[in-house]
């Protein structure tokens, strides 16, 4: 890998260009390795890797103990993009690791990263509320932007929108599990596309999403009379014969309906 | 220098171990790059890069603020590992009751060529361009990787090799050369029987 800038390839002959298809990335770990033997605290820098993920993997960075940064691949041209951003972001070197910080490939592949340990200092208090509530949405759901204020105890929207374009770690905070207020998939960090195929990944049928933008909110069933977010586990277990959609909590409110206790939709 | 380089020097001469890391994370693969084609050995070139670094941190540690952000990095570390790799090669030649694959790779580099198998696979093989470098003089060597394969500038090498430019330049062409002699016998050959 040619680091450095100043050098231009040249029309060369044969040899030049053999010679520098010699240069190549030090095996994975080289970098962590010398800093060990060196004696830098672990402190001091962080860690990271490319693990397996839908788009394009996902480039992770770890401090000692707790998650500090994340990209997915297809969002960025490679490794050492992902090294400058993270530097910019927080200011601290991200050396290339082979090792995975304990149980990181196990949230990947489950899609449970709840108790996985995030550490983001530069982030303001309202939006690690606001990506602490986001990180609660289970897999395979989905939550409007008002759910996540309210879950955050925060007044309005703004510092949750604010902390959705700037999540730090995507995939990890699943910002592909909130919607907007009218059911439409709001894809703030990495586009629509991307989105879409996280959301796949998760079994998240675009029937359901289609069924949100329709104008149904909430899904309740006649026998219990309890209403849910559509893509609440209780919600999926309902027959169709018994599913009755509403366009806004006061109307399952009115037909005599109560929230469900465990994907708690907003009692407007 | 390049860019992400660029405010290195002043983070080592405020921060030495956030300095350091930074400099470990920007050029580590070129030094690697280096050290693996001069030595020929990924297991000897991951040794002797620790080494470097090692000798590094331990320099920055004596250096004064000021010297540490005059210091251009890279030519820096290439100069620590040219030595380092020096040393190391003189050490086996003195002492070649060396573990075996160290004494292999230190006595006999050009022993490896490439048998007639390897030539009929690939003409313009990597392997053969390896045990072709292999067989370069030491200067030229490192001349010819910190130029081509590391990418360096011809000033920046001359600051490494502690020689002018033109002797840089001169020693490049001439390694190329015989590369190329090395790479292409049939070449040479008809050469050397138009003269």
């Amino acid at each position: 890998m040619n680091r450095g800038g100043e050098w231009t390839p040249q029309p060369e002959s044969g040899v030049e260009a053999a010679l520098a298809g010699l240069a190549g990335p030090a095996p994975g770990d080289f970098a962590a390795r010398v800093l060990q033997r060196v004696g830098i605290p672990r402190d001091r820098y962080d860690m990271y890797l490319h693990l397996e993920a839908p788009a394009g993997g996902l480039y992770v960075a770890y401090g000692a103990q707790a998650v500090t940064g994340a990209a997915l691949g297809r969002t960025l041209a490679g490794p050492q993009a992902f090294e400058e951003a993270h530097r910019a972001r927080t200011g601290r070197s991200a050396i290339p690791t082979t090792r995975p910080l304990p149980g990181l490939r196990t949230a990947l592949r489950t899609g449970r990263a709840k108790s996985l340990v995030i550490d983001l200092p530069e982030l303001t208090e309202a939006e690690r509320a606001a990506l602490d509530a986001v990180r609660t949405i289970p897999r395979g759901q989905l939550r409007p932007l008002a759910w996540v204020a309210r879950e955050a105890a925060l007044p309005d929207d703004a510092p949750v929108t604010e902390a959705l374009v700037a999540n730090p770690v995507p995939l990890l905070i699943p910002c592909h599990r909130v919607t907007f207020d009218n059911g439409g998939p709001c894809d703030l960090r990495y586009g629509p596309i991307v989105g879409a195929v996280l959301r796949k990944a998760e079994g998240i049928d675009d029937a359901l999403v289609g069924l949100s933008r329709s104008g149904t909110a909430f899904l309740g069933s006649d026998t219990t009379r309890i209403y849910c977010h559509p893509t609440c586990a209780h919600a999926r277990r309902i027959t169709p014969p018994h599913q009755v959609p509403f366009r806004s909590a006061r109307a399952a409110r009115e037909a005599g309906y109560r929230a469900c206790k465990s994907c708690r939709p907003i009692a407007a | 220098m390049d860019e992400t380089a660029e405010p290195l020097p002043e983070r080592m001469a405020t921060d030495l171990d956030d300095g350091f890391t930074e400099l470990v994370r920007v050029h580590a693969s070129a030094v690697h790059a280096f050290l693996l084609r001069v030595t020929g050995n990924a297991a000897e070139a991951d040794d002797l890069g620790q080494e470097t670094f090692l000798r590094a941190y331990t320099a920055l540690q004596g250096y004064s603020a000021e010297r540490r952000s005059a210091l251009r990095p890279r030519a820096w570390l290439m100069t620590i590992a040219t030595n380092v790799w020096r040393n190391h090669v003189r050490t086996c030649i003195r002492r070649p009751v060396a573990a075996a694959p160290v004494e292999e790779s230190c006595e006999s580099w050009p022993d490896e060529g490439p048998g007639p198998q390897e030539h009929a696979e690939t003409a313009a093989d990597r392997a053969l361009l390896v045990a072709a470098l292999a067989r370069l003089p030491e200067r030229a060597r490192v001349a010819v990787v910190l130029r081509h394969v590391v990418g360096m500038s011809y000033a920046e090498v001359a600051e490494v090799q502690g020689c002018p430019v033109g002797t840089v330049k001169a020693q490049v062409s001439r390694g190329l050369s015989v590369l190329r002699e090395l790479l292409e016998p049939e070449v040479a050959l008809l050469r050397e029987v138009t003269m």
